[in-house]
């Protein structure tokens, strides 16, 4: 069981990374959770690739999990650096609208020297375990479908015998 | 002959649709907050800032104000609890199965098409339409998670790699 877990480990960092990095990104991050789900459906398909038997509805939750986990990692770091552009970018909006606009909301200087001040620490933490419990649940989910779509692994039929691999208790039904 | 309840799918499902309320009272709750000028709003719009773009425009509104999620979102969620329903008569907590996968890929067929041609800029569709292609998808997904969550507890409870029960339908 172990040995599963720990194959399963590079897949969810594939596919976490992408997730993390896509949800990050301004302008492309604008498909909201889809990309948590697409990045555990990766590491899904990484893991089928790698797998010699047929993956579980199980296997499939597990690496969507730690996927999703990962993503939320990721998407706090990475995020960071735009966070701070996007500050910026506004404080230098304002202050240069401040030069040709006659009458600027009172106080907007005291409300931009709070809005550009640096994240502490609890709230960056309390965000990334947040991300990551709703991260995981979507990667739970992504990998299922993962598994799903790719983790069935044909049965081998030799003349005579025929192959009995394990196969998924989760039938098809329609 | 009656079938047995399993205990294990009955917890996850019920698990599962507690979470789903919560969180679909939460994404009208966010408004509601704001629109009493409640310093806990700013919060609970956090809360679903890393799952959405909360693109005003792109959302309903509640009490004058965005929901926490854009209308996509809040179809898939309001999907989710409407497939929640649908599990509960279709699979029964009796057994597991997934679905065909020609039926979740006719149902995803145009949440798909749909957000790869605003994604594009090949046409920007309207709140109803993007609620309503989220609703058809968020409907199978309960299907999936409750399946592969509930196999997942059920090999731990087994402690092999190999999920025993419930066994396999035909």
């Amino acid at each position: 069981m172990s040995n599963q877990r720990q194959g399963m480990l590079r897949p969810a960092l594939v596919g976490g990374a992408v997730a993390g990095v896509l949800t990050a990104v301004p302008l492309v991050n604008c498909l909201c959770c889809l990309w948590i789900i697409g990045g555990a459906m990766l590491a899904s398909y990484l893991l089928a690739k790698n797998s010699v038997v047929s993956l579980t509805s199980g296997d499939g939750a597990i690496v969507g999990i730690f996927a999703g986990i990962m993503a939320a990692v990721v998407d706090a770091v990475v995020s960071l650096p735009f966070q701070a552009l996007n500050r910026q970018f506004i404080q230098k909006f304002m202050e240069q609208f401040s030069q040709f606009a006659e009458d600027m909301p009172s106080g907007w200087e005291k409300w931009m020297e709070r809005g550009t001040g640096g994240m502490s620490m609890a709230w960056f933490l309390l965000g990334l375990v947040v991300s990551a419990v709703v991260f995981a649940g979507l990667g739970a989910l992504g990998g299922v479908i993962g598994a799903s779509l790719f983790g069935k692994k044909k049965t081998l039929q030799v003349q005579g015998v025929k192959d009995e691999t394990p196969q998924d208790p989760g039938d098809r039904q329609p | 002959m009656p079938r047995r309840v399993n205990k294990t799918i009955l917890l996850i499902y019920s698990f599962t649709a507690i979470g789903t309320v919560a969180w679909l009272g939460a994404i009208f709750w966010a408004p509601y907050l704001r629109s009493h000028s409640s310093p806990w709003q700013g919060l609970v719009y956090a809360i679903f800032s890393p799952v959405c773009h909360q693109i005003p425009s792109r959302s309903f509104h509640f009490l004058g104000q965005p929901l926490a999620v854009c209308a996509r979102c809040l179809g898939i969620y309001s999907g989710f609890f409407i497939g929640l329903a649908l599990y509960f008569f279709l699979r029964g907590f009796c057994r597991l199965a997934l679905p065909q996968t020609k039926i979740f890929i006719l149902v995803s067929f145009p949440i798909v098409t749909d957000t790869l041609g605003n994604f594009a800029r090949l046409w920007e569709t309207s709140n109803k339409l993007r609620f309503a292609t989220g609703l058809l998808w968020g409907a199978i997904l309960p299907f999936y998670f409750i399946t592969g969550v509930a196999e997942l507890a059920l090999s731990r409870k087994k402690g092999d790699g190999s999920p025993r029960e419930p066994s396999p339908q035909k």
